[in-house]
């Protein structure tokens, strides 16, 4: 299987073998990660890294493992073999909520929040988890207005521009506004690394570029963002650098305007989808 | 460390004047609440109740609120309550018989009984959600119930249950009629102000917050298991002291406090008074008691059909149960409801009230 070496800006890659180098600019290290189901190589030796601070798009056919890559990277699959390094620690094996507890934050094709609960409720929820770490029994101190958490999420939800809306049933949303939510409970949780699966699938065009718009702003802020898509227009409007994933191997990996143009790409995504 | 700070838009005085508002409006719900719970004695016999059924729906109340905080807040079903009650109860049965009639002790040894039963039971049962850990905890209790009538029966008293000729005394003080009825108040007015509490607290919106989606919970960073675990574990005390609680009222244990049907009649009456508000789980208990003994003597032999009726129409026509038939008539009489989730304080006490309580 063809294989490409990828790794951030080519003078990172001199420096590779130094791990504790390249993790000073690099927040995110996957290493020759491997998983098999039954038959099917579903990621096969990936090997990548993420710029600190960078939008970094991973694209590729149906069935190309992305899902999956980003399913191993947040510890809801373990992968068989390789290494995952977030912030030059290990994180492969991890529970989920550690590996969140670390400063990752997921955003999934459906948008997931707390349905029944107000959108201030919401974000507090994540504000608590940063603040309180994944389990504390302090059932006595009431959550008054007042609170740290509650205010913050009224902050964030400003910033997300929800706040209109913040006594409102998280249900009643539109499905933008369900995104936005989601997006200030990752940022509630101050979250270092957001990894996004398709973040605008099912959009009308109206809310996807509201979406990118809120991606781009959130972005000033120093967040390091992974998005799986599909879209090409979202992929070309955010992404400064794109990893082409074939078959669960990666195929090319660069530039958006590079790896456009790069002609396995062609044959394996883009000729065919145009 | 993060770079972000995120500056909040603070107003102290009206936050602080929020604060005092809610801490005003709790004190006053638990003083109502008291109130009513306190005077049973004397208003329950002119609805043809008797005080001995204030002492037993003191008993399930207790049982039921702390129901709540499991399936109310958490939104975890379990069938297997009535290891816990009825594991309490054997305890306290086993204390008042074979060592010493004073309450405290019983108290103690049953708490103690049911937090290693519960973290035995709830270790083994969270392994699994929905439907599986239902039955799970169905299958344990029913385990329980088996073991007591066969290879414990030389303790439990096998289908006789466990009779012992003791009058519970609290410091020497013998434990009878009234006093009973007392104490059981004053616990379940503790009880239902510590769930009150919880509910309010941030430990509460984790719960809450398992009940709309735990997926979304874990991803945020939250240990979903250890909340479950605290949640089950509390109610599971909950059921204890109820346990507890009925074999002072009645120096008995029936095998039938550790039946699957005792973990089936505490499901009943929160489905009945409304799951997840604290005050339906009590009204159900005071409902469902109060048809077992008085509606029974009335009606006779149908009351359970009746019962079947009644559970079958709230189920259908009032999913939120009687809290919400109360918030209808309060509606329809022209007054505000108060949203149901309020959590968060500063919510808007008309958002999202079309929300029914389903």
């Amino acid at each position: 299987m063809d294989q490409v070496q990828t790794s951030a800006p080519a003078a990172a890659n001199l420096t590779r073998p130094a791990a504790s180098a390249a993790s000073a600019e690099t927040i995110l290290q996957v290493s020759n990660l491997n998983k098999r189901f039954g038959g099917l190589q579903a990621i096969d030796n990936v090997s990548l890294d993420v710029a600190k601070g960078a939008i970094h798009a991973i694209i590729g056919p149906n069935g190309a493992g992305k899902s999956t890559f980003l399913n191993c990277l947040i510890g809801l699959i373990e992968p068989d073999t390789g290494e995952v390094l977030f912030e030059g620690r290990s994180i492969k094996g991890l529970k989920p909520h550690r590996i969140i507890q670390r400063g990752i934050a997921r955003v999934f094709q459906t948008p997931q929040i707390f349905p029944g609960m107000s959108l201030n409720e919401n974000v507090t929820i994540a504000a608590l988890s940063r603040r309180d770490g994944e389990f504390r029994f302090n059932p006595v101190v009431p959550l008054g207005a007042s609170n740290t958490a509650s205010q913050e999420a009224g902050a964030i939800l400003e910033r997300v521009g929800l706040i209109d809306q913040r006594h409102v049933e998280a249900e009643h949303l539109s499905r933008g506004d369900k995104r936005r939510l989601e997006l200030a409970i990752c940022i509630a949780a101050h979250a270092k690394l957001l990894l996004l699966d398709e973040p605008t699938a099912g959009m009308s065009r109206h809310d996807t570029n509201r979406t990118i718009e809120l991606l781009r702003t959130i972005s000033e802020t120093g967040m390091t963002k992974v998005i799986i898509e599909h879209d090409m227009h979202v992929v070309f409007s955010l992404a400064r650098r794109v990893t082409v994933l074939a078959q669960g191997a990666v195929i090319a990996d660069g530039r958006p305007e590079d790896v456009r143009g790069d002609p396995r790409v062609k044959e394996a995504y883009l000729g065919g989808a145009h | 460390m993060s770079t972000r700070t995120v500056s909040a838009p603070v107003r102290p005085a009206a936050a602080t004047g929020a604060g005092m508002r809610a801490m005003g409006r709790e004190a006053s719900i638990l003083l109502i609440f008291s109130a009513i719970v306190l005077s049973m004695p004397f208003w329950l016999p002119l609805l043809g109740g008797y005080e001995g059924l204030a002492t037993k729906i003191m008993v399930w109340a207790i049982f039921a609120v702390g129901f709540d905080i499991l399936l109310g807040f958490t939104g975890l079903l379990s069938f297997g309550h009535a290891a816990f009650f009825g594991g309490a109860a054997y305890v306290t049965g086993y204390v008042f018989r074979d060592h010493t009639s004073e309450i405290i002790v019983a108290f103690i040894a049953s708490q103690v009984g049911v937090m290693v039963l519960a973290a035995a039971i709830g270790f083994l049962s969270l392994r699994r959600t929905g439907i599986y850990f239902s039955i799970l905890t169905l299958a344990f209790a029913e385990m329980m119930f088996a073991a007591a009538l066969a290879i414990f029966a030389p303790f439990t008293g096998g289908y006789d249950g466990l009779t012992m000729r003791t009058t519970p005394t609290l410091l020497g003080m013998p434990m009878q009629g009234l006093y009973v009825f007392y104490m059981g108040a004053f616990m379940l007015i503790f009880g239902f102000a510590v769930a009150r509490m919880i509910k309010n607290s941030a430990f509460g919106l984790m719960l809450r917050s398992i009940k709309e989606n735990p997926m979304r919970l874990q991803y945020t960073g939250v240990n979903v298991w250890a909340y479950k675990m605290a949640a089950f574990m509390i109610s599971a005390h909950f059921a204890g002291v109820a346990g507890f609680l009925m074999v002072v009222y009645e120096p008995y244990v029936a095998t039938k406090f550790l039946h699957w049907s005792t973990s089936g009649e505490v499901v009943i009456m929160s489905v009945i008074g409304g799951v997840g508000t604290l005050f339906g789980p009590i009204i159900g208990a005071g409902f469902l008691m109060y048809f077992e003994n008085v509606i029974q003597a009335a009606i006779g032999d149908q009351w359970k059909l009746v019962l079947g009726i009644v559970f079958v129409l709230v189920v259908i026509f009032l999913p939120g149960g009687f809290v919400q038939l109360g918030q209808m008539v309060w509606k329809a009489t022209g007054h505000r409801v108060r949203a149901r989730r309020h959590n968060v304080p500063d919510m808007e006490p008309d958002a999202a009230r079309d929300r029914n309580l389903g």
